[in-house]
């Protein structure tokens, strides 16, 4: 019975993993209708900044978020006004280059470090919990706990402030937003800087979890793909929840076949969510645009 | 009805066809290889450039391939690697172990990779275009994965070698001339083909879908098939490529042939440099970016590890912004401004 | 009588609880120009798509030269002869005029050469045989309807259904197209039109379907049903009545 509590535990948590990177990529392709293939190049640099503010100024990386997040909204909405404005009537072109962003980063980034493996203590990340029979590293069960703080807070910003509303406008329909005098390219700029200010942040609340590499980002990006499909396009709850599906997924497939075909098995459950019910499990607005719900 | 006589009125007329057709376009074809041939034969002494040549021959082709269906159809793939990988494992077992010579293996090579094609794309051909991509780029994980996994197909993470045994029956050859010539050969097949398909309904039905799909179907076009079909030819040609390709380095682990990096994405790279959607795009961008590639790696790669990944993904930045033409769009456009 | 072309018998489509268009029955003859009016959103466009297949019906049949073709695919109506325009003009933009053409001509004539003849052919009829090598991305408004006209002629089709092709257009270009139609249908092809022009329908249609509210209001020639008063009011609202 333990065995199987501590795989559906493995598996929460690393929903609660899946779902925090996840957030961002949702937001982004439910606002602006651009899928980042970068996205995960940016909590890879979320998790080489924390390691940098670490290394520089001493810093413990829950406390490093207060610097990266920031930072890395910036980079995201100058990479979006520089790069994605310029393509927005160009959807394979945007495939190229977000694709070569994530070429570029990850690159880079591997250059700079010239390959050498960091990581980032913290004084947490040896301690572990104890929860219904399974033993639960604390690190990773404040991941899961941020991952909920902040679907909760994007939640309450998207509904309640002004920024969410219009934000939410012009997801709904941008040239009605227009017409209503809102600024869509200044919303497409902002949604960017937060949909990467959110990878950062991930990528910080990761640090104590997992050794640094610059390959990391493209571990995330394929699970975070199939969360944003599976549960999100655009709901912020469906990211929420389709992080924990595909983390069970994941870690049940992991220990009762083969942790090295645990990725194949995850997507072969995509793919054949994908033939049964193409919108989505949890269906969402935008589907068809996406060519989900086929013709 | 009076739309006949017109019809035989214009029937009647000298007759100039208003299309370019395979024959008529044959011709440059022809010149176009005989040009790659020259260039083989400048350098036939020189083994660096050679070696840089037949690579560049290599990627003209696998490029060219991948433009069928990613340039001409529209459809971004960057599920390639693994019909390369296919192709390449396909022709190396059957080499290694039934003992058939790699000119045939590169036959079911081509068949295995297209049918894996058509079985992995039926599903997520349904998706538009990024989600198409990255369902793809989840194809190419998966077979790393299962590449890894199968040991007994690809000898797992230690890699799989072909013992050198030298002779024209089994594609293994000592000197680089013979393989710049081979890659030459392929590249022209992969030509041929592209030519052939654009020159026929399916590349007009492939562009059609690419265009607008809804108005393919109002045309009569089943998109699905079209899209299947287009994939089985540049997944088939694909395969070839990496069956050769696998017989000239005799040495791979699933890792390198599935790597997105130096494979999947480059042929993408190579057709967007060129040109997508055109005939000669891939082999103008592949003779551009390998050997700018291979220079990048001589001199910078010893300083700055991944330095030419790092030119390559400004070159597909750039590229995407401002030249989304290509080489080939670019020539024409000033071709077109001469002639005003 | 002959059996009709097309026979649409009783069709209904629902949207959840929304009934787009309700128990339509309405039939089209070889050889007929039937016009399709009614306000916006009266669901013309709706009936359209369940005609050509972008829509199944919730109720009804659509009967095609005998054969209900109530559930197949687009592209299985258009092999069958279903030839239509779309209202925001579908042309390839990145393939020249003849291009575009041979896309529809392909269908029925295989070889590069056959679907090049047969796209000539069309151009032709339509006009457009100047503009053969330009891309369609860059002809005018009026052009590009006249080619989504020879893409579908292109196809050999039984039956063409216009969508609102007169829209956008100035009265020159309106005349023009008219002139097209009217010999294209003087020719022998026949046309279920959606037309928002009440002089274009009156000119060139033989009968005339109102659709109102998903709901089909009259039918008859163009000057019956422009006179009855219930259409009137569809379109301009109930006079006033001053206390």
């Amino acid at each position: 019975m333990t065995d199987l509590a501590n795989v559906i535990a493995v598996g929460i948590l690393l929903g609660g993993i899946y779902a925090l990177v996840s957030v961002g990529l949702n937001l982004i392709f439910g606002v602006i209708r651009i899928v980042n293939f970068a996205q995960g190049e940016f909590v890879m640099l979320g998790m080489y900044g924390t390691y940098a503010v670490y290394n520089l100024l001493h810093l413990d990386p829950y406390v490093a978020v207060l610097l990266v997040l920031p930072v890395l909204f910036v980079v995201g909405a100058v990479i979006q006004r520089l790069i994605l404005a310029p393509l927005r009537t160009e959807p394979s072109m945007q495939i190229f280059a977000t694709f070569g962003l994530l070429m570029l980063l990850e690159n880079v980034v591997l250059a700079v470090t010239r390959g050498t493996a960091y990581s980032v203590p913290s004084p947490l990340a040896e301690v572990s919990v104890a929860i219904l029979g399974a033993q639960i590293g604390l690190v990773r069960l404040l991941a899961l706990v941020a991952a909920t703080v902040v679907a909760v807070a994007l939640g309450v910003f998207l509904k309640r402030s002004m920024l969410g509303r219009a934000i939410r406008a012009v997801a709904q329909d941008r040239n009605a937003a227009r017409l209503v005098g809102i600024d869509v390219d200044r919303i497409y700029m902002l949604t960017f800087g937060i949909g990467t200010a959110l990878a950062g942040l991930a990528g910080c609340l990761l640090t104590p979890i997992y050794s640094l590499s610059p390959q990391i980002g493209t571990n995330f990006i394929l699970p975070a793909f199939a969360v944003v499909v599976l549960g999100g396009l655009g709901s912020v709850l469906g990211a929420y929840v389709g992080g924990f599906i595909v983390g069970l997924t994941e870690s049940f497939a992991g220990y009762y076949l083969d942790p090295a075909l645990k990725h194949a098995v995850l997507f072969a459950v995509f793919i054949a969510v994908l033939i049964v019910r193409p919108s989505g499990l949890l269906g969402q607005v935008g589907a068809e645009e996406v060519g989900l719900r086929g013709e | 009805m009076a739309s006949d006589t017109v019809a035989s009125a214009v029937r009647s007329r000298p007759a100039a066809l208003p299309v370019k057709t395979f024959l008529s376009e044959l011709p440059l074809a022809v010149l176009a290889v005989a040009m790659l041939g020259g260039l083989v034969a400048l350098y036939s002494g020189d083994t660096f450039t050679l070696n840089t040549l037949a690579t560049a021959l290599l990627f003209a082709g696998l490029s060219s391939a991948w433009n069928i269906i990613g340039g001409f159809g529209g459809q971004f793939s960057l599920a390639h690697s693994v019909f390369f990988a296919v192709g390449a494992y396909t022709t190396a077992n059957l080499y290694l172990k039934a003992g058939l010579s790699p000119w045939f293996g590169l036959l079911p090579a081509a068949a295995l990779a297209a049918a894996v094609a058509c079985l992995l794309s039926w599903p997520v051909f349904r998706l538009r275009g990024p989600f198409f991509a990255i369902a793809t780029m989840a194809f190419t994980e998966v077979a790393l994965a299962l590449g890894n996994y199968m040991e007994w197909l690809t000898g797992g993470t230690r890699g799989m070698s072909i013992p050198f045994r030298l002779g024209f029956g089994n594609m293994i050859f000592r000197d680089r001339l013979s393989y710049a010539m081979l890659m030459l050969g392929y590249t022209a097949l992969c030509l041929l083909v592209v030519l052939a398909v654009n020159r026929s309904r399916l590349g007009y039905y492939l562009q059609a879908v690419r265009d607008n799909e809804q108005a393919a179907r109002a045309a009569g076009i089943s998109v699905l098939r079209v899209k299947l079909t287009g994939m089985a030819v540049s997944a088939a040609l694909t395969g070839i490529g990496g069956g050769l390709f696998f017989m000239q380095v005799r040495v791979a682990d699933p890792a390198a042939l599935l790597s997105l990096f130096d494979f999947g994405v480059k042929f993408a790279l190579i057709a967007l440099i060129g040109g997508l959607g055109t005939i000669y795009g891939p082999i103008l961008g592949a003779l551009v970016v390998i050997p700018l590639e291979g220079w990048l790696r001589a001199t910078l790669g010893g300083m700055l590890p991944g330095a030419n990944l790092i030119v390559l993904s400004l070159c597909l930045i750039l590229a995407s912004l401002f030249m989304k033409q290509g080489i080939v769009g670019a020539l024409s456009a000033g071709l077109r401004r001469i002639r005003r | 009588m002959t059996a009709p072309l097309l026979d649409v018998q009783g069709v209904s489509k629902r949207f959840g609880g929304l009934v787009a268009v309700n128990d339509v029955s309405f039939s089209v003859q070889k050889g007929d120009l039937v016009s399709i009016i009614g306000p916006n959103g009266a669901g013309k466009t709706t009936l359209f798509n369940l005609l050509t297949g972008q829509l199944v019906p919730s109720a009804g049949q659509v009967i095609f030269e005998g054969q209900d073709i109530g559930a197949l695919s687009p592209n299985r109506r258009a092999r069958l002869g279903l030839g239509r325009t779309f209202q925001i003009s579908q042309t390839l933009t990145s393939l020249t005029v003849i291009e575009n053409a041979m896309v529809g001509a392909f269908l029925h004539h295989r070889g590069l050469k056959a679907a090049a003849r047969r796209a000539e052919e069309v151009l032709h009829l339509v006009g457009l045989s100047a503009r053969a090598g330009v891309r369609a991305g860059i002809l005018t408004l009026s052009e590009r309807r006249r080619l989504e006209v020879a893409r579908a002629l292109a196809l050999d089709p039984r039956i063409v259904l216009l969508d609102e092709v007169m829209a956008g257009l100035n009265p020159t270009e309106v005349g023009e197209l008219v002139e097209l139609v009217e010999r294209l249908n003087a020719e022998g092809h026949t046309f279920l039109v959606i037309e928002h022009n009440l002089k274009v329908v009156r000119r060139f249609s033989r009968r005339v379907l109102v659709i109102e509210r998903g709901a089909k209001l009259a039918e008859g020639t163009a000057d019956e049903v422009l006179c009855d008063p219930r259409v009137i009011e569809a379109y301009v609202g109930r006079p006033r009545v001053r206390a």
